[in-house]
Formats: structure tokens, sequence, C-alpha cells
């Protein structure tokens, strides 16, 4: 209606608008039927002079006052609902164009809520419904009836990748000009990965209406691993300025946090300065509040530890593995670098060894053999890292993969022979990478290999001898480097390798060593498709790979498609990790020009009844007038007695008030279990309904003696009168004020217990869910103790019943509590019951506690459970029991254990 | 507007409500008066006294002097020969009530007549209505009178009808007096003409007095037909109350030409207070 959304329930009631005008006229030109009155000295009235003869007419206040009650009257009649998503009164088809790329995530309950919002009013309006996600590409569209439209956008979940518009364009194309009337609805996500403009061009003509985030998501382009930190690349088209990424390990855990800032920037980077042995666990980035695919950032083996396989010289050192050449390098790599030495035995180890894929290949003093001397010359040209040691085989027989031409023979200092004394290492000088290092003075050099002086070795040389002869020296060749140490990989030639310096200068090495050269070909195993093992869904969770999801090729680098989702791919323990963005994507803004926007955006309010306001502001209306008619003087007793009629009619329908109002002495002189009033009317009488059934279950069984169970708003109400709080988390509500969450720490602080429900056991492992975020973000302020999930031996399993889990209406979920004090190692009694000082003020849930509670009052349950049976909604009141009671009764249950020897030292 | 004859009707299906309170009424001023208490010409037994010497031999009670010695004279009460007549004005004017105004001056004009002339009765005279009955002394004055009015008859007139009352009765002419003044100095210059003694009290009602319309009002008169528009009534109030004023000033003027007395009366005021006030005047003027 008019752009404004609004509808009316009963619009044939507005033709009595119409009726307005007739009213006005009525109202204007004949003046207010005159009051009859019989007068019996009528006789002294005639031939008085009345002085004015103009009629009596209506004041325009008055007048205006009385045409808008009229018309508020017909409006509230005729049913208005705001923010109703109308028809749009256009007879064709609605087709809802959904964006479901990983850009979508963020807000895709919205754009779900949004659309499903937009197809229940166009099936009321009896147009047919199509629905084209973009990630169904060139799919033909079809029309389907309401009913179908709403169950398949509830089976809709965004792509992990961002899906081509090409396609979609195509199948779009097809159904415009099958229906021309169509009228379009496209829930945008903001971001053009191609495309964009020509779709967007497409819609152009059609009545289209774009609905998008203004902001729209952050996404990971990028993760560099340098020598003192992994930096991540965050990219965005628009959005906010600041932001943490987390990084996580294989399980899931918060490794770190690094800030970013874009500064005005698209593009920022998070800089982890992490340990290396600690930044090898990260498995993968995460910006925080993101829930997408493209928010995540994969690490693989190649990314995250540089693999360095190791070559040693002669046969005997499998005999005595201390002295063998690579004993000391191993040792140094190890910290930060995967070591990878030839197995015993290997027929060819060097090919062997570059199958692994190394990022650097290490030779302590080893001749190349002419065989291997192909393989290794690609490894280097294809980016790989050689480090070569010096020694008695390579002084007498030099090959080309060196970065300097050496003399032949060695040279000696400060051997029996040699004047000379054993050189200490110079300062490091551009453009060596050793750059910064510290020195120890006791490393010195007693036997080296000598570089032929030619030109541009100073260039080569990042390390060298107080007396200017090179130490170590480099070369690039191909993509990759060779670098030599001029000295043995063991102590026989210096005492480098016994120094802190010589790791430093290896991790310094290996840092720049990039990728591993994967683009490697040789042998089969370059061709081999790498087959799908855990993949990202569009929220960025790591789960199962989809059916449709193929193995990649060896090679296979671009960001994830629809037949390659972004996750891992091949063997669990050497996985390649495909993303959803590309290796330094930049994400750019979609255009919509010359597209009408969806006013709100994604937002879709709930829809709000006029009718009662209206009627409101007309009873207001109304009295105005008849007091400007009293005050007038007119006697209008007639409206005077239809007021308070009116008034009964007119009476506005009360906002919800609290399930029960306790005063404060009220509340103080029983124990009751309390629960926090979300303002979700489902969640609120549910956990009403539950904590009821939980009190009389206590009331039957334990002997606790609760009064009712009450609603508190944390806002308002005191809530040290109460031991227990149960909390379910509704994600839609909007956060309790900061007063509100003050209260909730003291009373945290104080003693009392807050059991959060986040009612989400039911998504996926690893999601961050809406509920879980809405959690975080309230306990952001929260002296929140560390918590674990609940340990079978924690005293809150066995205060009243022994319990190992605590169930609800799922069973899967896990309930964390405040984490015990370690077991003492050398504590032998083991006690069958833990607990801390004391009773953990938080426990957080999942498991929808109070939904398997809530039952009528003839006893029959509300809900439904998973997996179900009267079994499992007898373990939920015994988990409720349990909890209740720990909350109650505290450490008892742990102490009593001891019971038995305290009785005994007594009677002693 | 109904027609005379369906007033009366109406008038006659009030009556035994009128009746009633004009019985109240009569009954609540029962102690204020009392009769003339003095002997002199009449029926009823006044008093005996004895004998003094020189009166007519005939006026001794033999029946009482024979019980003593002494001669007894039997004096009978004093009777006047007075007769009052009363008069209220039946005409549609009179049926109005407005609702400032418990009670319409019809009604209360009728219950003042009743209650003043069961009052007269139990003050020794006779009362009459004039033109529907002759001169009464009974003790249910009121129920004679009551049926007096609630006879169908001709239509009544606002004013009383001419008609020879005797002179030295008394006449109470009680209407809202809102006809011309001169149609009202004819009638009672000839009725005073006769040398009859009056006291005249004009009913008004409420709204008569106080004008409190506003805006436009179509004023109708009593029959409803003739019909004028005020369309701001509020300018009309100061010269409608200065006519008013004129009208009773003349009706005053007149009564007191006739050497009668004049009261104003209001249908929101108490009818006792009014009613003790007339027989109070009555009272002096008989004595």
């Amino acid at each position: 209606m008019l752009g404004l959304p609004l509808v009316f329930a009963a619009p044939a009631v507005l033709a009595a608008l119409g009726g307005l005008a007739a009213l006005y006229w009525v109202l204007r030109v004949t003046p207010p039927r005159p009051r009859r009155q019989i007068f019996p000295p009528f006789r002294l009235l005639l031939g008085l002079d009345p002085k004015e003869t103009t009629a009596h007419r209506t004041p325009w206040p008055i007048l205006l006052l009385r045409l808008a009650v009229a018309a508020l009257v017909i409006l509230a009649m005729a049913g208005p609902i705001w923010r109703a998503l109308a028809g749009g009164g256009a007879k064709g088809p609605l087709l809802i164009v959904l964006d479901d790329g990983w850009a979508a995530a963020p807000g895709w309950e919205r754009r779900i809520a949004l659309a499903r919002a937009q197809a229940e009013a166009a099936a009321k309006a009896e147009r047919p419904v199509a629905l084209a996600p973009l990630s169904s590409g060139a799919q033909e569209i079809v029309l389907a009836d309401g009913e179908a439209v709403q169950a398949r956008l509830a089976a809709l979940t965004p792509a992990p990748y961002a899906p081509p518009r090409d396609p979609a364009r195509a199948a779009v194309a097809a159904f415009l000009s099958a229906y021309a009337d169509a009228q379009i609805s496209w829930i945008a996500d903001g971001l053009d990965f191609g495309g964009g403009d020509a779709f967007a061009a497409l819609l152009q003509g059609a009545s289209t209406e774009v609905a998008a985030d203004p902001a729209t998501p952050l996404a990971l382009a990028g993760a560099e691993s340098l020598p003192a930190a992994l930096e991540a690349t965050v990219v965005r088209a628009s959005g906010p300025e600041h932001g943490v990424v987390r990084a996580l390990d294989a399980r899931g855990r918060s490794i770190g946090e690094a800030a970013f800032d874009f500064a005005g920037t698209n593009q920022a980077r998070a800089r982890f300065e992490l340990p290396v042995e600690v930044r090898n666990d990260i498995a993968r980035l995460v910006i925080d509040d993101e829930r997408s695919a493209g928010a995540v950032w994969l690490l693989d083996a190649r990314a995250r530890r540089r693999r360095v396989a190791v070559i040693g010289g002669g046969a005997s050192e499998l005999a005595e593995p201390l002295l063998a050449s690579t004993y000391y390098v191993t040792k140094a790599l190890s910290p930060f670098a995967d070591v990878r030495e030839a197995r015993p035995g290997t027929p060819d180890p060097v090919a062997d060894l570059l199958s692994e894929q190394p990022s650097a290949l290490l030779l302590a003093d080893a001749n190349i053999a002419p065989a291997d001397h192909d393989r290794i010359a690609a490894f280097v040209q294809a980016g790989g890292v050689l480090i070569r040691f010096a020694g008695a085989r390579t002084a007498s027989a030099a090959d080309d993969l060196l970065p300097v031409e050496l003399r032949h023979g060695d040279r000696t200092l400060g051997g029996a022979l040699s004047w000379d004394s054993p050189k200490h290492i110079a300062a490091f000088e551009p453009p060596s990478p050793f750059m910064g290092v510290k020195i120890p003075d006791e490393v010195t050099v007693t036997r080296q290999v000598l570089a032929e002086p030619n030109p541009g070795l100073p260039e080569k040389t990042w390390a060298r001898l107080a007396d200017g002869t090179p130490l170590v020296t480099a070369a690039p060749r191909g993509k990759g480097i060779v670098v030599l140490f001029h000295v043995t990989a063991d102590t026989t030639w210096s005492n480098l390798p016994l120094s802190g310096l010589f790791v430093e200068m290896l991790r310094r090495i290996i840092a720049q060593a990039g990728a591993p050269a994967v683009a490697a070909p040789s042998g089969p195993v370059a061709n081999a498709a790498l087959s799908p093992w855990r993949t990202l869904d569009g929220f960025g969770a790591l789960g199962d790979p989809p059916a449709t999801a193929r193995p990649i090729a060896a090679d296979f680098v671009g960001p994830a498609d629809a037949e390659h989702p972004p996750g891992f791919y091949g063997a669990p323990e050497s996985a390649s990790a495909i993303n959803a963005l590309g290796e330094g994507a930049k994400l750019t803004p979609a255009a919509y020009e010359g597209l009408r926007h969806r006013a709100g955006g994604l937002t879709v309010a709930p829809p709000l009844d006029l009718k009662p306001w209206l009627l409101l502001a007309a009873f207001v209306g109304f009295l105005i007038d008849t007091l400007a008619s009293l005050a007038n003087g007119a006697r209008r007793w007639r409206f005077a007695r239809a007021a308070p009629l009116a008034l009964l009619l007119l009476i506005p329908p009360a906002p919800p008030v609290r399930a029960a109002e306790l005063t404060d002495l009220q509340a103080a002189t029983a124990t009751r279990l309390a629960y926090v009033v979300t303002g979700d009317a489902e969640t609120d009488e549910t956990a009403r309904l539950g904590l009821a059934q939980l009190t009389r279950t206590l009331n039957q069984r334990t002997s606790a003696a609760l009064a009712d169970p009450v609603g508190v708003d944390p806002a308002r109400d005191e809530l040290a009168f109460y031991p227990w709080l149960y909390w379910p988390i509704a994600a839609n509500q909007p956060q309790p004020p900061a007063a509100a969450v003050a209260r909730i720490a003291a009373f945290m602080h104080n003693g009392g217990t807050i059991v959060f429900d986040t009612r989400d056991a039911l998504s996926p492992e690893g999601t961050v869910t809406p509920q879980a975020q809405w959690l975080r973000k309230l306990l952001a302020g929260v002296d929140v103790p560390e918590l674990e999930p609940t340990p079978r031996d924690h005293v809150v399993t066995k205060t009243f019943y022994l319990l190992d889990k605590f169930v609800g209406r799922t069973e899967n979920g896990k309930t964390w509590i405040e984490a015990l004090p370690p077991v003492d190692p050398n504590d032998r009694t083991h006690p069958p019951a833990r607990a801390g000082d004391s009773v953990s003020p938080i426990v957080v849930a999942s498991n929808d506690l109070a939904g398997a509670w809530a039952a009528r009052d003839d006893g029959t349950p509300l809900y439904p459970l998973v997996p179900g049976g009267p079994r499992q909604r007898e373990m939920a009141l015994r988990a409720g029991v349990n909890l209740v009671m720990y909350a109650l009764t505290g450490n008892y249950k742990a102490d009593q254990v001891h019971a038995r020897d305290l009785l005994e030292r007594l009677a002693r | 507007m109904t027609a005379p004859r369906d007033q009366a009707a109406e008038l006659a299906a009030r009556l035994p409500d009128l009746v009633v309170a004009a019985r109240r009424l009569a009954y609540s001023l029962m102690h204020g008066v009392h009769g003339r208490r003095r002997a002199g010409p009449g029926e009823t037994f006044w008093q005996f006294r004895p004998f003094a010497s020189g009166e007519p031999a005939n006026r001794i009670d033999w029946r009482r002097s024979a019980r003593g010695t002494q001669a007894f004279v039997r004096e009978r009460e004093w009777e006047g020969a007075q007769t009052v007549w009363l008069w209220f004005d039946r005409s549609p004017g009179m049926d109005f009530r407005s609702e400032l105004s418990p009670q319409s001056k019809r009604d209360r004009a009728a219950v003042l007549t009743l209650a003043l002339a069961d009052l007269a009765v139990r003050g020794g005279e006779r009362v009459g209505l004039i033109g529907l009955t002759r001169p009464l002394a009974a003790r249910d004055v009121i129920d004679r009178f009551a049926q007096a009015l609630a006879a169908p008859g001709a239509a009544p007139e606002a004013l009383p009808p001419l008609i020879a009352l005797g002179a030295r009765a008394k006449v109470v002419l009680i209407g809202d007096f809102l006809v011309p003044p001169s149609e009202i100095e004819a009638r009672m210059t000839s009725l005073a003409g006769e040398g009859v003694e009056g006291h005249v009290l004009m009913i008004g009602d409420p709204i008569e007095e106080t004008f409190p319309f506003q805006g436009a009002v179509d004023f109708l008169d009593v029959g409803g037909s003739p019909q004028w528009r005020a369309p701001r009534a509020e300018n009309l109030k100061a010269p409608y109350q200065a006519r008013l004023a004129a009208q009773r000033a003349a009706v005053k003027d007149t009564a007191r030409l006739c050497g009668w007395d004049f009261a104003l009366h209001r249908t929101d005021a108490s009818a006792a207070s009014a009613l003790l006030a007339l027989h109070a005047r009555l009272e002096q003027a008989a004595a």
C-alpha cells in the first residue's frame, strides 16, 4: 500500500473512506442540527433581533478532528497490519532469487526468514512462487506453491563457496521470458564475484526489489607464514573496521587471537606472533563473529609446517646415529620443521623423499648421484630450497648444485699445521636473511671450503667469517634457492652446530622456503586425485564432505567451487586445504544501480496489528472532541454518556505481564527456582512449565521444599533471593542492558548458580550457533571461570542421582561447568566424586532441559524428545534434580565420601 | 403536541400521584396552621359560657343549664362565610418541564391547588374550583377536586373563566401568565370588579428564566407548529430576559391595581414553601 509495508485484513472496509467526503460535506455545508426546544414563553421571543444571521458552523479544528476520528475508525476496521509483507498488488508470479554463497551465511537466518515471509505473503495473495538459489546454477526455475517453497527454504543451507552468477543468469532469463509479469525479490549478499553487473542488468527491467545488508561479510584471503609470525589477510568490501582473527587447532580449540584494523582500506592483516611450535598446531583461522566459510582459512600441512627432507652422507650413520652427520641438523630443525629422513633400506632415498613434497632438501655432505641430480635440480627450479653442507666429500668432488664455485680442497684454521687461530663469525650484512641474529662469541670455525672469488660473490654471501671468507652462500636457481654452508653439519669443522645460532640460521632459511613445490611433476603421485576428507559447510563448520564433493587434482589450487567445496583433501596426515577464497582474493561490492532497494534490508520485523492503536487514537480524538464541546458550553451529553461504552469497546489489548509478580518479602521467605524471562513467549512458557514440573519432582523426591517457580527479569528484579536461575537462550531477543549484566555478574559472584541453556545440541559440532554467539556476547563482560565439559567424577553427577550426563530434549549436547582443579597425581585414593572449593556459578547446557521437563498440568509432556522415550524424560528430570541439589547442597556429597574415615577417627 | 382532550386524560392519569403529593404537602403544613378558633356564627359547637343578663333568653342552652343552677349559653364556632375560589392554568403551555426542573408547571400548579384546597377546608372555608365545582367544605375535597379535574370537558383556557364568584370571595390564580398583559389585565380587573380579593402565583420553569441556550436553536411553541430559529441563541439571552421581566412586571402591576397580591414560584423550588406563603397570605387576608 503506497510503498508502505502496510496491508489490510479487510480492504473492502476502506471503501467507507469515500464516505468521509460526504461526511465532510455534511459537517461543513449544513450547520449542526439546531437543537429543538419547546419554549412556553415563545411569544416573548418573537420579534427579537438575533443580530447574527450566519449559520453556526462547526469550527474547522473540530471538523478536522471529527473527520480524523471517522477516518481512524474506518482504517481500524479495515484491519491494518504494519510491516506485513505485501503481495505488492502485482498479479504475476514471485521469483525469489536467493544468493546462497558463503557471503550469505552470516545473515542466513534473516535471509531465510525474509524469503519465507515473502513466499507466505505471495501465497496469501494466491500468486505462484519460484525459488532460485544462486547455487542451483542453470537448473530450470519452476513455479511452486507456497508450501513447497517453504519446505525448500527450510532445507536450504548456504553453499561454502561463491556460486558463479552466469548459469543462474541464464536460468533467470529463461524464467523471465516465460513469465514477463514476474516480480522479483533478490535477496542479495552484496558482493560481486564476477558476473554481478550482468546479473543486475538482467533484473533491471523487471520489477525487482533488492534486499541486502549494508555491511558485507569479512573474509580471509590467505595466510602467510613469516619467520616471526603468521599473518592472515582479511579482506572486506564494506563492514566493520576492526575485528579479531582467532587461530584454532585441529580440535577446534582456540590457540591465539590477533586483532586487525582495516584503517580505511579493504585489506588488513592479522598477525599471530606465536612460537613456531604453537603456530604449527594452527589448523584454521577464523574471523570472530563471522559465521561463514569465507571467514575460515584452512591451513594444511604445506602452509603451517615446513617439511625438510634430510639426506645424510654415509651408510655408517645408520649404525652410529649419534655420530651421524645429520644428527645436529635434525635436532635443530625439529622444533619448527617436519624432518623427513629416508627410511633405511630405501633403494632410492632422494626420489622417495622428494615425493613427500618437502619444502627444503638438506644434504649433509652428500654427493649427488647422477640419477638424483636432475630430480634435485627440478625440485629447486620449482621453488624448493636446497641446503647443502660442505664436508670431505663435497670438498673433493663439486657438482653444479652449489651457489658458488668452490676451490678444490678445504682450508684449515687453527689446526696443528696452521698458523691461524679458529675464526669467529663476522656480523651479518644485508642482504643476509640472518640480519639481526645475535652471534655468540664462542662460535668458531676451524675448517671450511672456500669459494672462488668470482664476481658477485659478496651478493651471494649470507654469512662470512671474521676474515671475510664466506661461511654461508646462497644463490637463487629457478624459483628456488641453493644454500651452502661452507662447514659440515656436525662438529668436526666447527662448533656452529652446537650453538643456538645454528638453529636460528636454519629457521630463517626454512622460512625462506615458500609453499612446497607441489607443482613438481615427478612420478605418478602428482596426477593422483585427492578425495575430500573434511569440508566446510557454508557457515564455516568442518564436517563430512557432501555427496557432491569430488576429488581434486593434486595441482588444484584455485578457490573452491560446487564440486570442490572448501576443506581438506587427501589423506588426513598430509591433507591439502582448499579455501573458499583464492589466495589474495579481493572482495568487490556489488553494484545494484538502477534496482529498487527494499527498505529495511533483510530485516523482517514481526507484523504489528495497528487496529487497537488506531482505535485508541480515535478514542482519544473522540474524548478531545467531547471535552472541547463541553468546554464550548454546548451540552453534548449524548456523547458523554456514550463515552464509557466506547471506552469499554476500545480498551487496547494489555501488554503481557509477568507470570508472577512477587514482592521481595514473598520471594525471600520461600526457596524457589527462577527462570529468566527472555521475552520470547514460547521459550518463557516452556521454562515456566518446565520449572514447575521440576519443582513438583523435587518436592516429591527430595527433602527440598520449593515454592512455585518464578520468572525474573535481571534488569529489574533482585536476584539475591534465588539460589538457582535457569536461563534459556533465545538468540532472537536483544541483549539485556549493561545494568542487568552487572547484576548477573554479582549474582554469580555471590554464590548463585545460573544454568544457561543454549538448546543447540542438534546443530553440527564445531559450528558457532547464534545461541552460543548470544551467550558469548552476554558473558563478555562477566568474570566467567574456566569451564570444562562436566567430568564423570564431578560432584554434580552425584548430588542426588548417579548420572553420567545431563540429558534434555536432546542427549548429545555437552554440559559445561566450572573446571575442577586437576587431580593430584600423587593422590592414590581415587575419590568417586570431586568438587571444587565452591559451587560452580555457571553451568552451560545445550540439551534444552526445560523442554524435556515441561509438562501440562495433567502431567502430559509438552514436547517430544530426541531420540525419545520415557526413560530419557526421567533422566532429564534427574539431571534437573541433580543440578538443583548441586546448587542447594554444594560439595556435601564430595565430603560424604570421607564420612567413614571421619567416623573411624572419632571412634579412636 | 397532544390534543387538549388527551391532555385532560393525561392529567387525570397523573392525578392519583398529584393527589398523594398534595395530601402529603397539606399534612406537612397542618401543624403550622390552625383554624379560626373563636366563637361566631356557625354550626359546630364551640363552648358553653355563663349567661349574661340582657341577652336574649332564647340563647340559653337549657339542656346544659338544667344540670346546674347557673344558666349557660351554647356558643357555636364562628364560621366565616368566605369562599375560596381556586384556579390553575391547565392550558398546554403549562405542560412543560425542562431538564432543570423536577416537575412540570401544571403538575406543580395542580399540587399546590389541591393542597391549598385541603388546607382551606381544614381551616373551615369552602373551596371551589372556578368553572368546575361549586364551593365545597368537604373533608375529601382533594378527591372531589381530582374527580372534577379528571372529568372531560372543554379545552382549558390560559386565563380564569369569567363567572360570578360573589362578593367577599377570595380567589387564588396559579398559572404562568405568559399571555399578553392586556388580556390578563382585562380578565383580572373584571374579576376584581366583583370585589373579589385575589392572590396571583406566577409559576415559571427555571429554563424560562435562565435561558441557557447556545448555538443554533429552533424554538417551538407549545403547540409545536410555529417555529422560530435562533442561529445564535446566546445573543438572545439579554433581550429575552428583559421581555420576561417586563411581562412579570405587567402581571404584578395588574395584580396590584386590583389590590391583589402577587408571588413568583419556580418549579425547581420547593412546593411547600410556596404553599406555606400562599396559605399564610390567605389567612392574613381573612383575619
